[in-house]
């Protein structure tokens, strides 16, 4: 071999330690000091993690019978910032779904603007969708089959204002900072009722896996896997026979009262809706309480449709989305108790007061004639009578005598309205409650504040008010909470619906504790006065005696008011508050119907219905 | 054969009184036969958890592999009963094969990836632009070397011409199915080649200049395809493609490489690559494998040793006696070499991602058994040259 050989030979021998020195100095490089790096950059690429839904709690009422189930189904969801813009996608999963195109398209593309990971197109989709889907899955990126857990109401509408209904969280929600933490896009949540209040217990807790995927993002293995705790069940102090039994009542009423006409005119009463609570004096339970007009949360289940939203928020249909009996209506007659206890307690009355009513009252002036319901005059009354009678006139003194009695400095009548809860929240734990209106001074002039002749508080506005009239707003439950205080002598408990709160083993929240009853303090001997009255309401010669009239009072003593309320611009609102049996008292029930006229015709028989089932008689 | 046919005459022992040495470079055996096995075991981690191509046998691809090491030792074994000057004389049935071979898979063989590279001989398939690798440099030691009526070995223009020639038709046989990344190394083989073979720097240089004019001419006509050219881009700027095609190959099997880290995540436990991120993992991209789950010990470990085997090719050729000798050893050492540069320095992005096997790792019948193929020549120099060289001792003194 020549020299020049040998020295190539040589160049060789070094070229090639050289390049093997550069290999391994790269390795070095990627491997020794960005090992750790790349090592996190390989997990990232190749770990999932996807959160399991928790079976939502069941609800059941006061005797266990089941109200409200999770069913498991299958769902679509999607990630609209995969699936937006990609047609194919959509398109082959309106084919596969039978909804239209446009419809996916608009939902995909509203979410992709905003910040939702995840959306449900369809829930409870049939198995050969799911199996579809599934075998497609190279076919449709961002697509996934989920689980989800839908609501099964057991008795259709029955007390659906109590229980509410669930639905996709939304955008805002997901980004306030009571749902931003645990909820991610497409869950649901409760959006009314129970299910909102309850949100927290009914929920349970989401499981997680966490596991790695090959390149076709198919799961090889799992690395974690966090099982969902199923959320707690609620217990409910509605008696769900009752509830339906109520219901009925009510719906049935109303239907009667729409054939009849306002007295001496063609005009068909309108009955816009009603509302009727019946509650446990003893304790504060809510044992039904329904409102019509209502809806159907079936409508709700996997998504509601446009037409039956719109539909549902029309106002033709009166607002069923509205529960009647937390929000506030002028009272009428029903109030007379309030202005009763002030004037007896405060001395402007005793037990033997007695005032003459002709008809109309001029305690204001000549120009200011007050009249009574019943034109041709009550005679002399003492505050018995005037309670059996319902006489405005003997309630326009007493509420005139509490205006004068300190100047209206303190503002008596309003004083008193506040003491048996009005104006107040009852805390009732179902979300939307209204607080009603206790009108006053102050209230007056903030309200009037642009109408400076107006912003002041007449003399004439106690009047109206001793009556339940005027600005005087209340809520049915707050009603009927009000005659709860007179039946327990003044002891108030604060209304609720959740007796029991349990998880598969035990009872872990009990309701209405000792310790949220609160003692008013009043006078018993005022109260039994006003008691007195209340049980000649239901008797011969009171205001609601027509309808109680085969009803055995004698055995079960009826407590009632029936009220009669002017609302500006509409019908009467008509009004029946009551509780039963005197003496023992175990239910108040107060039912209100919008523009229904006279509370002793229209509203009084479905309290009369409810007793007779309550206690029953035939 | 001939060392029986020379016992008699010319027995070392009794001219010599030398004690008879075993011709046999055992580092370079022992060096393969280690690293052919160890592939099989990296093989089958790669392939028993993920199956390519349907296959549901976990151990289909180790079983594949370990026939064909097998059936590579044998050929290697049978290999050193040929005195390798035979093979010189005979150099143009080997330029008749490869080519004949190569014709034949442009005219029968199957489409992988782009590329009509296989032939499906029913009970395998074989890859013959492999082979041929072997073939050409047989080819092209033969015309390089010392011819017989020339006093002294020196690389003529003729030479040049006639090498020039044997290599431009294999390398258009493999452009042609078109596999770029085999015809890549046929000519790097030549070159280095021409470079060892002694011949003028001027003859290196013009070839490689006309190589780079046709090109750059091929690629503005046209005849070179936009993934070819893709593939360039995607090494000068891997982040730019990270999801599709060569550019998703090198993210992947750089983050393979890289969580590998120092001691790896353990034989049988690399996830980027047993999951089959990292594609053709078992074939192209096994160094993937051996950075993942061996990390950088491993990798390092794999680089020496392959390199321990270069160096032993280039030894031997180099104390080789006669210049087709030296040119043939050399010429498989230029083969691994150039193979283990491209396909290692592409796992690690210093390469172009071009379809090239590791020798003795990747998987596949016609790498590993053509590589057996090549070091049993190796071998066969070594044998045959200390044979050879004692004989002319011996001779010499006989006479």
């Amino acid at each position: 071999m020549n020299s020049n050989i040998r020295i190539r030979f040589k160049i060789l021998f070094y070229l090639l330690v050289m390049i093997l020195i550069v290999l391994i100095l790269r390795l070095y490089f990627m491997q020794v000091m960005s090992g750790e790096l790349y090592a996190e950059l390989a997990s990232e690429s190749i770990t999932r993690e996807k959160t399991i839904s928790a079976p939502r709690g069941d609800i059941y009422d006061c005797n266990g019978k089941l109200l409200v189930k999770s069913i498991p189904v299958k769902a679509v969801a999607v990630q609209p910032n995969i699936v937006s813009g990609n047609e194919d996608v959509m398109r082959i999963l309106s084919d596969c779904l039978g909804i239209s195109y446009y419809k996916i398209k608009k939902k995909v593309e509203e979410s992709n603007v905003s910040y939702m990971d995840k959306v449900i197109i369809k829930q409870d989709i049939d198995t050969a969708s799911v199996i579809y889907i599934e075998e497609n899955s190279d076919k449709l990126p961002g697509v996934e089959v989920v689980d989800v857990y839908l609501r099964q109401y057991k008795y259709g509408s029955l007390a659906s204002h109590i229980l509410g209904y669930i639905g996709e969280i939304s955008e805002e929600k997901l980004k306030s900072e009571e749902y931003n933490y645990n909820y991610e896009g497409g869950d649901q949540i409760g959006l009314g009722g129970l299910e909102e209040t309850y949100e927290s217990v009914l929920r349970g807790k989401k499981g997680k896996v966490v596991y790695e995927v090959d390149p076709l993002e198919r799961p090889v293995s799992i690395i974690q896997e966090k099982e969902p705790i199923s959320g707690n069940d609620l217990y409910l102090t509605i008696d769900i026979d009752l509830q339906k039994v109520v219901e009925e009542s009510l719906y049935q009423s109303i239907l009667e009262v729409r054939q009849k006409k306002i007295k001496d005119t063609d005009e068909y009463y309108k009955v816009t809706g009603g509302a009727v609570v019946v509650l446990s004096p003893g304790d504060g339970q809510i044992l039904a309480m329904a409102s019509y007009p209502t809806y159907d949360p079936e409508l709700f289940v996997g998504g509601i449709s446009e037409d039956d939203w719109n539909n549902l928020n029309d106002p033709d249909n009166h607002y069923p989305f509205l529960n009647r009996a937390i929000s506030s209506f002028p009272p009428g007659s029903v109030f007379k108790i309030v202005t009763a206890y002030g004037g007896l307690n405060e001395g402007v009355i005793t037990e033997g007061s007695s005032f003459n009513c002709a008809g109309v009252w001029y305690g204001l002036g000549g120009n200011f004639p007050y009249s009574c319901w019943l034109k041709s005059g009550h005679g002399s009354l003492n505050i018995v009578g005037a309670i059996k009678n319902s006489c405005d006139i003997y309630f326009y003194q007493v509420g005139y005598g509490l205006l004068k009695k300190l100047n209206n400095t303190e503002e008596l009548l309003q004083k008193y309205s506040r003491i048996f809860g009005f104006g107040s929240e009852t805390g009732v734990d179902i979300p939307g409650e209204d607080i009603g209106l206790v009108p006053d001074k102050e209230w007056k002039e903030e309200y009037f504040k642009d109408q400076k002749e107006n912003a002041v508080w007449f003399p004439g506005d106690t009047v109206n008010m001793s009556i339940g009239q005027g600005d005087l707003k209340v809520t049915p439950l707050q009603m009927a909470l009000a005659y709860s205080v007179i039946a327990n002598r003044g002891i108030k408990y604060r209304p609720y619906l959740i007796k029991e709160i349990r998880d598969d083993e035990d009872v872990l929240f009990t309701g209405g504790s000792a310790e949220e009853y609160q003692d008013l303090q009043l006078e018993k001997d005022f109260i039994e006065i006003i008691e007195k009255g209340l049980t000649q309401v239901a008797g011969p010669g009171g205001t609601a005696y027509s309808v109680f009239m085969d009803f055995p009072v004698d055995e079960i003593p009826v407590a009632a008011k029936t009220g009669t309320a002017e609302f500006y611009g509409k019908q009467d609102y008509a009004w029946f508050a009551s509780y039963a049996p005197v003496g023992d008292p175990e239910y108040v029930i107060v039912g209100m119907l919008e523009q229904a006229g006279s509370g002793g015709s229209n509203v009084a028989p479905i309290a009369e219905k409810i007793y007779r089932y309550l206690f029953n008689i035939d | 054969m001939i060392r029986r046919k020379n016992k008699n005459p010319f027995d070392l022992e009794s001219y010599g009184g030398e004690k008879k040495t075993i011709n046999y470079d055992f580092i370079l055996f022992f060096m393969v036969l280690a690293i052919s096995s160890f592939g099989v075991i990296v093989i089958y981690s790669a392939t028993r958890g993920t199956l390519p191509g349907g296959v549901t046998d976990p151990q289909y691809y180790l079983k594949k592999q370990l026939i064909y090491l097998a059936a590579g030792i044998v050929l290697f074994v049978a290999f050193q009963f040929i005195n390798y000057r035979k093979i010189e004389r005979y150099w143009w049935l080997f330029f008749i094969a490869g080519i004949a071979s190569l014709a034949a898979v442009l005219l029968f063989g199957y489409e992988v990836h782009g590329s009509r590279s296989w032939i499906d001989l029913e009970f395998t398939t074989i890859q013959p632009s492999e082979f041929s690798k072997i073939f050409m440099v047989i080819c092209l030691a033969a015309v390089l070397s010392k011819w017989k009526r020339e006093k002294e070995h020196r690389i003529t223009f003729k030479k040049v011409i006639i090498s020039l020639a044997v290599s431009l038709s294999f390398m258009m046989m493999v452009l042609l199915q078109p596999d770029y990344g085999t015809a890549l190394i046929y000519f790097i083989v030549y070159i280095c080649l021409l470079f060892i073979s002694g011949a003028n720097f001027l003859y290196i240089i013009s070839i490689f200049g006309m190589t780079v004019g046709s090109i750059f001419f091929a690629f503005n006509a046209g005849y070179i395809k936009q993934y070819q050219l893709d593939r360039i881009l995607v090494l000068l700027k891997p982040e730019a493609y990270p999801d599709e095609g060569a550019g998703y190959n090198l993210f992947q099997s750089k983050l393979a490489i890289g969580s590998g880290g120092l001691l790896g995540k353990g034989l049988f436990l690399g996830k980027q690559t047993n999951l089959s991120y990292v594609p053709e993992h078992h074939t192209d991209f096994i160094f993937s494998v051996i950075g993942e789950e061996l990390g950088f010990l491993g990798a390092v470990i794999v680089i020496v040793v392959l390199g321990v085997i270069v160096w032993r090719c280039f030894y031997i050729a180099s104390v080789s006696s006669d210049s087709f000798a030296m040119l043939l050893g050399a010429g498989v050492g230029f083969i691994i070499l150039s193979q283990v540069i491209i396909n290692i320095g592409m796992t690690i992005g210093i390469m172009p991602i071009v379809g090239i096997p590791l020798p003795f790792l990747s998987s596949g019948g016609s790498n590993l058994i053509s590589m057996l193929l090549g070091i049993g020549l190796v071998e066969n120099i070594y044998r045959w040259r200390e044979v050879r060289k004692e004989h002319e001792i011996a001779y010499q003194q006989f006479k």
